[in-house]
């Protein structure tokens, strides 16, 4: 099984592959630590299984996720996160990710996870799969006004949100985005327009609410 | 503040070029500076990992396996641990996180201090800001490490602290944190 590992902590990372490289007949093919690298190592090498953190500067791990699944449908994502969220857990299952698993329980879950992906099966960690039948399957759809601006968004959207969040200038965003500054700009005023924002600041506070980044 | 002090705090942070950032100040905590102390060390350093992440703590065992001159002295995952280990195994340095359950990195580095002011703590944490630098520094903590550093910078913080100086991640401002080192040595 080839797996691939992202995360922008040097020492999360190395924990993470000592775990994995126990198993035997089990293979770390790239590390990366932002979801941008991800998305480019996972196309690059197509491994079976990727280990992904949330919160990773420039392209977040949901929107890496998002970005893997379309160019590799065979390709499983194990999520791993910090802390637990119903939002988070909504996000996740909707972008086609059929692994979660809180970093506090990686030692015991991550290994059990990777397997069950591994066969295409499911592996959510206890709590979240308690967050579940506690009804969060069976929930209406959101109606919360961000709920509905951030549906609107599209995902090339979202990743430029992350980007012009974390500050970098419309130029920065195209050249990361290998776009003209003219269309970063466009893309720029279409989300403050749509989302009715008129600050950065409130872009960052947007972006910060809706998980896109983490403070 | 002295100006011999000072005097000194310069010529360490001199000393310490292509560490950009990590200051070598320990005239206030031990009245030696580090640059006395090159050369090879007699033993291993011991190191106590303290993180309520064992993947964190496999990650830390992991890189410091790979250097001759780190012993792993033992493992907690939290303050209260911490500090009961501390006591047991008498680490050179104690490895630990800020935000732990039951007890954080914080408590534990003053209790710590108090009963075995001798070891020396490192913090590594998430939190990228210089008011806990400072808030960690006052509470008798050696070095600031943040997760999101690199595996090389981890080895040069312990290798700081060891050699008595006191480290602060390259990530933060490095004008400030200076200012910040210089306001606590001159009330110590």
């Amino acid at each position: 099984m080839r797996i691939l590992i992202a995360d922008d902590h040097d020492v999360v990372r190395t924990g993470l592959r000592q775990l994995l490289l126990e198993r035997r007949g089990w293979e770390v093919c790239g590390e990366a630590k932002t979801g941008r690298e991800a998305v480019a190592m996972a196309l690059q090498t197509k491994p079976d299984v990727v280990v992904m953190d949330i919160g990773m500067p420039e392209l977040n791990g949901l929107e890496a996720a998002r970005q893997i699944r379309k160019g590799l449908p065979n390709t499983e994502i194990v999520i791993l996160s910090l802390h637990l969220s119903d939002e988070l857990v909504y996000e996740i299952v909707q972008t086609g990710v059929r692994g979660y698993v809180l970093k506090s329980d990686a030692n015991r879950d991550l290994v059990n996870a990777v397997e069950a992906l591994g066969m295409h099966r499911t592996f959510f960690t206890a709590k979240v799969s308690e967050m579940m039948l506690d009804g969060f399957c069976n929930r209406k759809p959101r109606t919360g006004q961000d709920g509905v601006a951030r549906d609107r968004l599209t995902s090339r959207q979202r990743e430029i949100v992350q980007l012009l969040a974390e500050g970098k200038s419309s130029k920065e965003v195209a050249v990361v985005l290998n776009i003209s500054v003219k269309t970063a700009e466009t893309h720029r005023a279409n989300i403050m327009r749509k989302l009715e924002l008129h600050s950065v600041s409130e872009l960052v506070r947007y972006a910060v609410k809706n998980q896109i980044i983490e403070v | 503040m002295k100006r011999e002090k000072l005097r000194a705090i310069r010529e360490a942070v001199r000393a310490s070029r292509g560490i950009p950032i990590a200051l070598f100040w320990s005239s206030t905590f031990a009245g030696q500076l580090p640059i006395e102390q090159k050369g090879p060390k007699a033993a291993m350093t011991r190191v106590l990992v303290v993180d309520d992440h064992t993947v964190i703590r496999r990650g830390i065992q992991s890189i410091l396996r790979a250097w001759p001159d780190w012993e792993i002295a033992g493992e907690a995952a939290d303050g209260e641990e911490a500090i009961q280990l501390t006591r047991d195994v008498k680490p050179d340095i104690v490895l630990m996180d800020i935000s732990m359950p039951r007890m954080g990195g914080l408590e534990a580095t003053r209790a710590i201090r108090k009963v075995c002011p001798e070891v020396k703590i490192l913090l590594l944490t998430l939190h990228d800001s210089l008011e806990w630098v400072e808030i960690a520094l006052q509470a008798g903590a050696r070095g600031y490490l943040l997760k999101s550093d690199t595996e090389g910078e981890l080895v040069r913080a312990l290798n700081v602290v060891a050699g008595n100086g006191i480290y602060v991640s390259p990530s933060l401002d490095a004008d400030r944190v200076k200012k910040i080192i210089v306001d606590i040595g001159s009330t110590v």
